[in-house]
């Protein structure tokens, strides 16, 4: 069950993802969105940092490195608000199933490796849902560092914590910044209860341990009638011709 | 101020207390004339020879035009408008703010974190966590709180651009027009306001006057304020 911060429960279901870069979360929450949409469910899904309101202020910011600890972790409140206020909430409201990559864990541990104020970064989101289950996606530092490293990518700034002086070199400097950030996240699985998925294992089985985690809440989980218009085509002898541009990817038959 | 003093936890990496400046909010509420007066306010000062930076909410490089275009149109919920306004107004304490009060200057504000809250108190949001939030902010040397009648302030308002979408708070409001909107609105937002005086240590100014009846009380609290700065001014040449 899904709660507002003021503990009033939603009828809606709020699964969350988090770890670190390559800890292969999202694609584990995509398995699930997939398996959900195709067992009838109205899934919405919501993904860090895509705010349309906010995402151009946070950009400019990222691109001219105008963001100290405290801005930086604002203007993420700012958009997580409002993906909440709009995306998530009535969502939840409705009864649906709402799925986010990534949480306000995320800016627990990156903001804490910041040096802001632990509490006060708890403080600022406490407006926050509580998710029904929040699962962490659990890979060792080397294990996650090859698999994002290992194609040499251009670390951009911020993302390697360059903003934190830790070292010139972008590659040195993000190895330490996600060594912080993992050692947040592990002090965060107890204070907030975060079901552990061992990221090592091979996919499928990944896939099954959070499936197995999911299925007991799903019970009045609301559902979509996705396929009416094919009872109508079959009653009515159509082929459904002008269906076939809605079924495209995005449409809503 | 001599030692900078924060309402909550304070900003990360903080390290050098001493802010020689002064830290001058003018608060109040829409049409009150605030802007008005900074503007003779830092003319005045910088004649007497302070050095003199002025800056208002939404005029941060960050996030000021985000604010501007998010609230030009009509999804923005109000925790992310509080949110947004935060980090506006952390990025020019940072960057602006500080800097200056470190280099002694006299630092004029056009509202602070006190209208940010009021405004999203009516709207619903908890107090606390906006006291939470805005936990960074730097206490000021004098909050001054203009405040008027609405009587006095609705033909301000509609001689300098009408009744404003938000000022009217349209928005969550759901009165039968614009005015009747505005009438309200600003009713609870002074109520908020007038809770805040105590809680914050705002210096009541009574913005019904003439403007020049506002300016000369804000020149003679402003002076006791900045009186233990050097100003460039040679002693002598004071006018008095």
């Amino acid at each position: 069950m899904a709660k507002l911060a003021d503990g009033r429960a939603l009828p809606g279901k709020l699964f969350i993802v988090e770890g670190i870069d390559g800890s292969g979360k999202s694609t584990q929450l995509d398995m699930l969105r997939k398996w959900l949409i195709g067992q009838g469910y109205c899934v919405a899904f919501s993904e860090w940092n895509s705010s349309p309101i906010v995402r151009d202020t946070t950009k400019q910011g990222k691109k001219k490195q105008l963001l100290t600890p405290t801005s930086f972790c604002l203007i993420h409140a700012a958009d997580f608000a409002d993906r909440m206020e709009r995306q998530m909430l009535p969502a939840l409201k409705a009864g649906a199933i709402v799925l986010a990559d990534r949480y306000v864990y995320t800016a627990f541990a990156r903001d804490a490796a910041r040096g802001v104020h632990p509490d006060w970064v708890r403080q600022v989101y406490g407006f926050a849902i509580q998710p029904t289950v929040a699962f962490y996606f659990r890979v060792p530092l080397e294990e996650s560092l090859k698999r994002i490293l290992d194609g040499r990518p251009r670390l951009k700034h911020y993302e390697a914590g360059l903003d934190l002086g830790l070292s010139d070199d972008p590659y040195a400097s993000f190895e330490q910044f996600q060594g912080c950030i993992v050692r947040q996240y592990e002090d965060m699985v107890d204070e907030f209860g975060l079901v552990v998925v061992d990221a090592t294992l091979p996919l499928l089985e990944q896939h099954e341990r959070v499936r197995t985690t999911v299925e007991p809440h799903l019970a009045d989980a609301l559902r979509a009638e996705r396929h009416g218009w094919r009872e109508v085509l079959a009653a009515e002898g159509l082929e459904g011709r002008y269906l076939d541009e809605m079924t495209a990817p995005g449409g809503q038959p | 101020m001599t030692e900078a003093e924060f309402y909550g936890h304070g900003l990360p990496g903080f390290k050098k207390k001493k802010l020689p400046g002064r830290l001058i909010v003018l608060e109040g509420t829409d049409g009150v004339g605030r802007s008005t007066q900074i503007a003779l306010l830092q003319e005045w000062l910088e004649a007497e020879g302070y050095a003199v930076a002025a800056t208002g909410l939404k005029r941060g490089k960050l996030a000021g035009r985000g604010i501007k275009t998010a609230m030009s149109g009509h999804t923005l919920g109000n925790i992310t408008l509080n949110l947004l306004y935060a980090t506006d107004f952390v990025d020019r304490l940072e960057r602006l703010i500080i800097p200056a009060l470190r280099a002694s200057f006299v630092v004029l504000t056009d509202r602070y974190i006190y209208s940010i809250m009021a405004r999203a108190q009516v709207r619903g949001v908890d107090p606390a966590w906006l006291r939470d939030v805005f936990g960074f902010a730097l206490i000021p040397d004098a909050v001054f709180y203009l405040h008027a009648d609405l009587a006095h302030l609705i033909p301000r308002v509609l001689n300098a651009r009408g009744f404003d979408y938000w000022e009217s708070g349209v928005d969550f409001l759901r009165a039968p027009d614009r005015y009747e909107s505005f009438v309200e609105y600003q009713t609870r937002l002074l109520a908020q306001f007038d809770a805040m005086a105590d809680e914050f240590g705002f210096v009541p100014v009574d913005a019904n006057g003439s403007i020049r009846d506002v300016f000369e009380t804000l020149q003679a609290q402003i002076r006791e304020v900045v009186k233990d700065m050097k100003s460039a001014k040679p002693k002598g040449k004071d006018k008095d």
